[in-house]
C-alpha cells in the first residue's frame, strides 16, 4: 500500500507539491495524470526517498519513508521512463545485479524465467543490453520488479515512446502484477492506457490533486473531457 | 551485497575498452622497466665487484714503497648497488658511485651516472618505482572515475538507489571491484620482477629482503588505496564524469609532477647549501688555522714536549718510535674534527632539506611514498651518507695502519732523519689494511627514520577513506 498524507515539497520558491493526499491499495493501478510540472515525478521521488518532503508523510505498507528509507525501498520497485541498464552486461547479468542489490538471489533458470515471463525473447537473455530497444529495456525493468517481489510499484511514464504492441504487452504485465496484489502507482500521459489498465485515476495540476476517478465509472471520452477541463483551469467548479 | 557490487563493477571495467588499453600499456611499461632495471642492476653489480677487487689488488700490488707513500697511493671505495635498486634507483644517478681514499684528504664521491646521460634523462628513470608512483594512480583514476558520476549520467544510479542498498555498501563494493581490476594488472608484473630478481646470479643479498619487499608492497598498496578512495570520493561529489576526470587528473599532476619539483626548490630555499668553492676554501682555512684556533704545528710542538716528558728523553731522535711517522699521523688527526664539521654541515643541510620535503607530504602523498620507496630500496641519501662515512672510516684506518707501521718499523732511522733512508714496505705490509666493506644501514633504523613518512601515508589513506564515505553519504538525486 502507498499513502501520501498532506505531502508538500518546495524547491526554493517553487511549490512542486502543495499538500497531496493519496492512497493506493493492493490490487490497484493508480494512474496519475497531469501536464509536465504537475508534481507526478516529485510524488514518485518522494516515495523513493530520492528527495525529502518539505512537510507531510509518505508511507509504504504503513512504514514512513523518511523514518526507514532502506526498508521501504525493499518493498518498492521503480520503473522509470527510460530503464537505464549497464550496456556491457547482458540482460541476465543486469537482472541478477539488481536482484542482489534488492537482497534476493535466484538460480540462473529462475532469472531466465523472470525475463521470458516479461516477454523478452530467449536469445536476448544473454545478449548485452547496449543494443536493446526501449521496449526490451522496459521488459528487463519489469523483470527486476518481479524478482524484487515488490509490494508496491512506482512507474514514471513507463510506456511513453513504446510502440502500441510493446505498450500493450507492458499493460498485460502490470495487470498480472496487480492481480498478484501489488499496489501500483503510475505517472502517465496516456489517457487511453489509464482507462484500459488503471483501476483509479488522479488528475494533478500545479502540485495539487484536482480530481480522483474510478475507471469503472467513466468512459474514455469522459476522462478526456474532465482532464481537459482541469487543464484549462475551469473545471474546479464541476469538481466535488 | 558488497561482493555482488564488486563483481558487477569488476565485470563492467574488464569488458570496457578502456581497461584493455590501459592494462596493456601498464603491463608493457612495468615489465620493460623491471627487466631493464634488472639488467642494469646485474651489470652494475658485476662492474662494482670487478672494480673493487681490481682496486684492492692494485693497493696490494702498488710496488714496494714507504708505507706513508702507500697511504697516498690510496684505494677506492665503490658503492654496491643494493638488489632493490633495480626497482627504485633513488638518488643513485646523482650521488656518485666511488670515493678515492687517500692520506690527508677526505674526498667527495665521484662517478655520477647522470653526468653521462643525455637530456632525456631529466624526465626521470623508467623504473618500476617511477611507474608505480606516476602511472598506477593514473590507471586507478581511469578505471574508477565513472564509478558514481558515470552512473549518475547514464541514469543507472537512480535505479541502483531505488533498490534499498546503502551508500556505504555501494562505496565499499565499488572500491573492491575497481581495486581488484587494478591489482590483476599490477600484481603479476611485480611478481615477475621479484622472480627475476630471485634468479639473479650476482646478488648482494641485502639484509631482510623479505621484510623489505613486504614493507614496499604495503607502502605502495596504501598509496594505491589513497588514489582509489580519492577517485571514488571525487566521482561521488561531482555531477559529470568529465568533471570527475578533470579534478582527478589535476590532483594527479599536482602530487606527481608539481610537488616533487616544488618541494625540492622550496627546501633549497629554506635550507641553502653553501657554494662549493667557498665551502672548500673555508675548510682549507680552518685546517690551517686549526680546529680550535691553535694551528696544527703549534699543537704538535706541545704534543712533542709531552711525548719527550712521557718517555723521559731530551730530543725526538731518542724516542722509541719513528718521529716523522708520529708527526704525520698527528697532523692527520688534527684534521678529523675539521672534516667532520664541514662535511657534517653539508650532510645536515641535505638532511634538513629532505625533512622539509617530507613535511610537504601533507600536501602530496607522492612525497612520503617516494621517500619510503628509496629508503627501503637502499638508494636514498641515508644509504649514501652511510657509504661516505664507511669510506672515511676506512680511509682513517688505512692511513693510521700505514703511519703506525712506519712508526714502529723505522725507529732505527730516527737519528738520521733523511728522506733517502725511507724504509720500503711490501705487499705483506699493505695487507694489514683489511679490504673495504660497505655496511648498509640497518633496516630497522631506516624504518624508524621514516616513521613520520609512514604516518603521513596512513593519514592520507584515512583522509581519503573518510572523504569517500562522506561523499558517498551525501549522494543526492535531488535534481537528477
Amino acid at each position: 500500500m502507498l499513502e501520501a498524507i498532506n505531502l508538500k515539497k518546495t524547491f526554493g520558491d517553487y511549490d512542486a507539491l502543495k499538500g497531496l493526499d493519496l492512497t493506493v491499495n493492493p490490487g490497484d493501478i493508480y494512474c496519475l495524470l497531469g501536464a509536465n510540472g504537475a508534481g507526478k515525478t516529485t510524488t514518485i521521488n518522494l516515495f523513493l526517498n530520492f528527495i525529502n518532503p518539505t512537510s507531510g508523510t509518505a508511507r509504504v505498507c504503513g512504514i514512513d519513508v523518511m523514518a526507514d528509507p532502506l526498508e521501504t525501498k525493499k518493498l518498492l520497485a521503480y520503473i522509470p521512463e527510460q530503464v537505464m541498464l549497464y550496456g556491457n552486461l547482458s540482460a541476465l547479468e543486469n537482472l541478477r545485479y539488481f536482484a542482489q542489490l534488492g537482497g534476493h538471489d535466484y538460480t540462473e533458470a529462475e532469472y531466465k524465467g523472470f525475463l521470458t515471463r516479461c516477454g523478452l525473447q530467449n536469445e536476448a537473455v544473454t545478449q548485452r543490453v547496449s543494443q536493446f530497444s526501449k521496449g526490451m529495456r522496459q521488459k528487463v525493468g519489469v523483470s527486476i520488479a518481479l524478482a524484487k517481489q515488490a509490494k508496491a510499484l512506482l512507474l514514471d511514464e513507463p510506456t511513453s515512446g513504446l510502440d502500441p504492441k510493446a505498450s500493450n504487452e507492458f499493460s498485460e504485465l502490470l495487470i498480472q502484477l496487480k492481480n498478484d496484489g501489488a499496489s501500483i502507482l503510475m505517472a502517465t500521459h496516456d489517457l487511453f492506457r489509464a482507462k484500459q489498465t488503471g483501476t483509479r485515476i488522479g488528475i494533478m495540476r500545479e502540485g495539487r490533486m484536482m480530481q480522483e476517478l474510478g475507471t469503472e465509472d467513466v468512459s474514455h471520452a469522459d476522462i478526456e473531457r474532465i482532464y481537459l477541463e482541469h487543464m484549462h483551469g475551469d473545471a474546479s467548479r464541476h469538481a466535488a | 551485497m558488497i561482493t555482488s557490487i564488486a563483481r558487477k563493477e569488476f565485470t563492467e571495467i574488464v569488458r570496457d575498452g578502456r581497461f584493455k588499453w590501459t592494462a596493456a600499456i601498464m603491463v608493457l611499461l612495468l615489465l620493460t622497466a623491471m627487466l631493464a632495471g634488472y639488467q642494469k642492476y646485474n651489470t652494475a653489480v658485476r662492474i662494482q665487484h670487478a672494480a673493487q677487487a681490481g682496486s684492492n689488488q692494485q693497493w696490494l700490488n702498488q710496488g714496494d714503497k714507504n708505507p706513508h707513500s702507500a697511504a697516498h697511493y690510496g684505494n677506492y671505495a665503490f658503492k654496491p648497488a643494493g638488489p632493490l635498486s633495480y626497482f627504485d634507483n633513488g638518488i643513485s644517478n646523482y650521488a656518485g658511485t666511488a670515493v678515492f681514499m687517500e692520506a690527508h684528504k677526505q674526498n667527495f664521491a665521484i662517478g655520477r651516472p647522470a653526468t653521462d646521460q643525455s637530456a632525456i634523462a631529466r624526465f626521470g628513470d623508467l623504473s618500476g618505482a617511477s611507474i608505480l608512483q606516476l602511472l598506477l594512480p593514473l590507471l586507478i583514476i581511469f578505471l574508477g572515475f565513472t564509478a558514481f558520476s558515470g552512473e549518475r549520467e547514464s541514469g543507472t544510479l537512480r535505479l541502483v538507489m531505488s533498490m534499498g542498498v546503502t551508500n556505504r555498501q555501494l562505496l565499499w563494493g565499488k572500491a573492491l571491484g575497481v581495486g581488484t581490476a587494478v591489482l590483476i594488472v599490477v600484481v603479476p608484473c611485480i611478481l615477475i620482477g621479484a622472480v627475476a630478481l630471485a634468479m639473479a646470479d650476482s646478488i648482494d643479498h641485502a639484509e631482510g629482503m623479505g621484510t623489505r619487499i613486504t614493507v614496499l608492497s604495503l607502502a605502495y598498496l596504501m598509496y594505491a588505496g589513497i588514489f582509489l578512495f580519492l577517485t571514488l570520493a571525487v566521482s561521488a561529489l561531482t555531477r559529470h564524469a568529465r568533471t570527475t576526470l578533470m579534478v582527478l587528473i589535476g590532483f594527479w599532476a599536482f602530487t606527481g609532477f608539481l610537488m616533487p619539483k616544488a618541494a625540492s626548490e622550496i627546501s633549497k630555499y629554506t635550507n641553502p647549501t653553501p657554494a662549493f668553492g667557498k665551502w672548500m676554501a673555508d675548510m682549507r682555512a680552518h685546517q690551517l688555522r686549526g680546529f680550535d684556533g691553535t694551528p696544527p704545528f703549534v699543537k704538535f710542538m706541545g704534543y712533542t714536549k709531552q711525548l719527550l716528558k712521557e718517555y723521559g728523553v731530551s730530543k725526538p731522535a731518542d724516542l722509541p718510535m719513528y718521529f716523522v711517522a708520529v708527526r704525520l699521523q698527528k697532523l692527520e688527526e688534527y684534521d678529523y674534527p675539521v672534516f667532520d664539521q664541514h662535511y657534517g654541515m653539508i650532510r645536515d643541510a641535505y638532511a634538513e632539506q629532505l625533512r622539509v620535503q617530507d613535511r610537504l607530504g601533507v600536501l602530496a602523498p607522492t612525497l612520503p611514498l617516494r621517500s619510503i620507496s628509496r629508503a627501503i630500496s637502499g638508494t636514498d641519501s641515508i644509504q649514501h651518507v652511510k657509504f661516505m662515512s664507511d669510506a672515511e672510516t676506512f680511509r682513517r684506518n688505512m692511513v693510521l695502519k700505514m703511519n703506525d707501521y712506519l712508526s714502529k718499523a723505522s725507529v732505527h732511522l730516527n737519528a738520521t732523519f733523511s728522506s733517502s733512508n725511507y724504509m720500503r714496505a711490501d705487499e705483506e705490509v699493505f695487507a694489514i689494511v683489511p679490504p673495504f666493506v660497505f655496511e648498509p644501514p640497518k633496516l630497522s633504523a631506516i624504518i624508524t627514520e621514516h616513521r613520520s613518512n609512514f604516518m603521513l601515508l596512513a593519514l592520507w589513506l584515512a583522509a581519503a577513506i573518510g572523504l569517500a564515505v562522506f561523499a558517498a553519504n551525501r549522494i543526492s538525486l535531488e535534481s537528477s
